[in-house]
């Protein structure tokens, strides 16, 4: 019934053996070592300063979900770097291997360029697979888990262990494509695979089955983790935050976590059948026995495309965040960007055909699967026009966030165009497979990392309690934009001319000139990641003189999450606030009820911390590995492992526990007292209620907060 | 966040759950399954036929394992569950209906049928 693997195979170390690490090779091997000695020092110095026992209790087994969410964040920032290494490798490539003949050089058994065409291969195909699911995947799945539950007046999720187990699954995830440098190979078909090439015949190694249990594990964590946000924001909402008073931020959460719990499951099968075909042996994908490749294709798109909306929706979301906070307005035309969120959201699962139009089936589908397309530039539209009107007019600042936010909405419309191009049939036969392609989907992309970074900066003072350095922020955004600019204007030209995509020999020496523009425009980028790191440093040296000693870290604020204290107590919010208005802030800010603390404190409920999320996460990697290298062994004893612990942890539950009411009161005065709370009544009056003028950095009026009485039945619970 | 309901056992969801529902659905739906199995192994039906019985057990087979395993009713106290199976009704007929004009357009236009071969129709 298994499938016969070529070369050897024993049942206690499955297909591996020593020759699968590629200790002679000359980038890889120095590389191993980098790490091996940065890993030993990472251990030593933890262990020098005695941390162990701080981050176990403290991170590795916690379930708040603001820890949780900045460990997504930091995973998705170490594999964005990641990537984007391996987007230089591909660039440098392109730059040193462009032309005739070869390199003189042999390295690596290249003949042109430095790497080889199977070694490229798997280079593009982690680079793919990298970005869009465990780059920006984490990324904005951490800043939903932050924010969203702040957004609603929520003390935590509404499954924390489900959370911590969604992050310790793709973090298993992260690993299993980790170690895949090191012991064997990745895949080189691609992001997404192509049908028949990944099956066993045409790819006998390794690299295939990492990169099917890779997609699974991160597919698996990031259902589990739009079921908890769903079921947070149906069932955790403060009292008073009705459907129509739901900050954009969290609806646009709401609308990518319907389309990733209904799509996800379409890739897990899709990949479930492609592990059957290499491991049992069936044919559901090769021409053979009734199986058929593009079923492959068309199963792997049908969640390709929810998923490409999954990621944009939350980085819309965090725009219209922004933007708002920076104009010193209230979003111009709510109702049309929540209702546009969920149109791209329904649209997103009628367009996934575009991606292979060229597979034949005739103009009446392909009609059907354009116009479907171009229907997403319409809902899409109303956004655009929505923050241009949020702009228009406005008290404009250009801090480091809102900076990004412009950006995004450039890159959004080059990016929104060139797609309205493709989804034309007849210019997507003359452009598909091109880089004309790859230019516009990492358009998209880009909007989303720099709607990311945006947020990052926008909500770094609220979870810290220190802003992050401008000056820093807006010289990385400057680099970063140039770096975007030389790479890809200059990629759009070669799809024009015709370079398909992922040469690792680019043949024609015309286009040299136009890769060492692209080679120019990644070392822009490599400065912009040194400004990053350099922002960071300095914004942590500088922290004291940079501490936010208010709520609203901004002073024009609009959501909820700007209501608690800075940085957020563990537990949220010290008593549950009403909510009275859509932008509670700005409408207290307004109403001068911003400082009004509640008169009496209850006891709370909240979950106790739990190692059993970081096990099952450890087993599932051990599960992805062993299937990996066939060691049936250690996939049997993991997944027995794995669940066995589930149903333990299920039996046991988690009563959590009370803080009475006297500690929470005396918790909620130190919180306090560490903002130095006596500028958090420095607030500005008139801060913009909807339609009304905005005045966020008046002369301070003191007397005026006096008369004002807060409604009676403000801070209930 | 209150307390009062908190305790899962008294959630109707559990409160369904029952060892004679679980075993009521597995064996309806092993017999569904065998039934199909048994149906496409000894081609007891003409093709379209075929189609047909087949894709009857297996939406047979769903909504036996949503009642009796996932507990999923359209009662007051379901009513999320409700809205969620409502939304999935439409997506299902999407994805499945448009995948299979695909693939019939595709099919008319790659694969020509030829007489006496085994084919996929």
């Amino acid at each position: 019934m298994l499938v016969n693997v070529p070369g050897p195979w024993s049942p206690l170390l499955g297909r591996l053996a020593l020759s699968e690490i590629p200790y002679t090779n000359p980038i890889l091997a120095p590389l191993f070592i980098v790490i091996v000695l940065a890993g030993i020092a990472l251990i030593a110095g933890v262990t020098y300063y005695g941390k162990w026992g701080y981050l176990w209790k403290e991170w590795f087994t916690t379930v708040d979900h603001k820890k949780l969410g900045i460990m997504y964040i930091i995973l998705g920032l170490i594999m964005l770097f990641r990537g984007f290494i391996d987007g230089l490798m591909m660039r440098t490539q392109q730059a040193l291997g462009d032309g005739p003949g070869d390199n003189g050089m042999k390295l690596m058994g290249a003949i042109h360029g430095y790497l080889a065409p199977f070694h490229f291969g798997q280079i593009y195909s982690a680079h793919g697979l990298i970005m869009i699911l465990l780059a920006a995947t984490p990324l904005l799945v951490g800043l939903m888990n932050i924010i969203v539950p702040l957004q609603i007046g929520a003390r935590d999720m509404a499954y924390p262990y489900l959370n911590a187990l969604g992050l310790w699954i793709t973090t298993a995830a992260v690993f299993l494509i980790m170690i895949s440098l090191f012991v064997g190979d990745f895949s080189h078909n691609g992001w997404f695979g192509y049908a028949p090439i990944f099956e066993m015949a045409y790819s006998p190694g390794v690299g295939v089955d990492y990169w099917i249990w890779t997609l699974e594990l991160v597919a698996l964590g990031t259902t589990l983790g739009s079921i908890n946000f769903l079921a947070t924001v149906v069932k955790m909402r403060a009292p008073g935050m009705t459907w129509g008073r739901l900050p954009v931020f969290t609806w646009t959460a709401v609308s990518a976590n319907i389309i990733a719990l209904t799509s996800f499951p379409c890739l897990q099968v899709a990949l479930a059948l492609v592990g059957a075909d290499r491991y049992l042996g069936t044919h559901f994908f090769t021409a053979g026995f009734g199986g058929n490749l593009m079923l492959y294709t068309n199963l792997f798109w049908l969640w390709g495309h929810p998923e490409v909306y999954f990621v944009i929706l939350p980085a819309f979301g965090m725009l219209s965040e922004v933007i708002p906070a920076f104009s010193e307005k209230p979003i111009f035309g709510y109702i049309t960007m929540v209702l546009a969120s969920f149109a791209i959201a329904g649209v997103s699962w009628i367009v996934w055909l575009h991606h292979f139009f060229t597979m034949g089936m005739g103009p009446y589908v392909s009609t059907e699967f354009s116009i479907a397309t171009m229907l997403v530039g319409i809902p899409t539209g109303v956004k655009v026009f929505n923050w241009a009107f949020t702009l228009y007019r406005g008290r404009l600042t250009f801090s480091a966030a809102m900076l990004w936010s412009i950006g995004a909405l450039f890159l959004l419309l080059i990016g929104g165009l060139t797609g309205m191009m493709l989804a034309i049939p007849a210019i997507n036969y003359m452009v598909h497979n091109s880089v004309f392609v790859v230019a516009h989907f990492h358009m998209m992309l880009l909007c989303i990392v720099y709607a990311v970074f945006s947020a990052i900066i926008f909500w770094f003072p609220k979870i810290y309690g220190f802003k992050l350095n401008e000056v820093w922020g807006k010289i990385m955004f400057w680099l970063f934009s140039a770096g975007t600019f030389l790479v890809f204007f200059p990629m759009f030209m070669l799809g024009f001319m015709g370079e398909t995509r992922r040469l690792d020999w680019p043949f024609n020496p015309q286009w040299g000139a136009w890769f060492d523009v692209q080679e120019i425009g990644i070392f822009v980028y490599v400065l912009s990641v040194l400004a990053f790191l350099w922002m960071l440093y300095v914004s942590i040296r500088d922290r004291h003189a940079n501490r936010v000693h208010t709520a609203d870290a901004w002073g024009t604020s609009r959501s909820l999450e700007w209501l608690t204290d800075t940085p957020v107590p563990f537990y949220n919010f010290a008593m549950v606030p009403h909510i009275n208005a859509l932008d509670e802030v700005a409408w207290r800010r307004e109403h001068g009820f911003m400082d009004k603390k509640p008169d009496h404190f209850k006891a709370i409920h909240m979950p106790n911390n739990t190692p059993i999320a970081l096990y099952i996460g450890a087993l599932t990697f051990l599960v992805g590995f062993g299937l990996t290298w066939r060691v049936w062994w250690l996939t049997l004893a993991s997944l027995i492992l794995a669940v066995i612990l589930m149903i333990y942890r299920s039996n046991k539950g988690d009563p959590g526990y009370i803080i009475p009411a006297e500690k929470m009161e005396e918790m909620d005065r130190e919180s306090k007292a560490r903002m130095l709370s006596d500028d958090s009544h420095q607030v500005p009056h008139g801060g913009g209620f909807s339609g009304g003028t905005v005045t966020a950095y008046a002369a301070l009026d003191r007397d005026a907060s006096g008369p004002l009485t807060p409604p009676s039945d403000s801070r209930h619970l | 966040m209150s307390h009062g309901h908190s305790d899962p056992i008294h959630h109707p969801e559990v409160q369904m759950a029952t060892n004679r529902n679980y075993i009521t659905g597995f064996v309806v739906s092993s017999l569904l399954m065998l039934a199909a199995t048994i149906l496409v192994k000894d081609h007891v039906l003409p093709s379209f036929g075929l189609l047909l019985a087949i894709i009857g057990c297996a939406g047979i087979a769903i909504i036996a394992q949503v009642y009796f395993l996932l507990h999923i009713d359209i009662s007051e106290h379901n009513i999320w569950n409700t809205v969620a199976l409502v939304m999935f009704i439409p997506l299902f007929i999407i994805t499945i209906g448009l995948t299979w004009w695909m693939f019939s357009q595709l099919y008319m236009r790659t694969m020509p049928m030829m007489p006496g071969m085994p084919g996929m129709h």
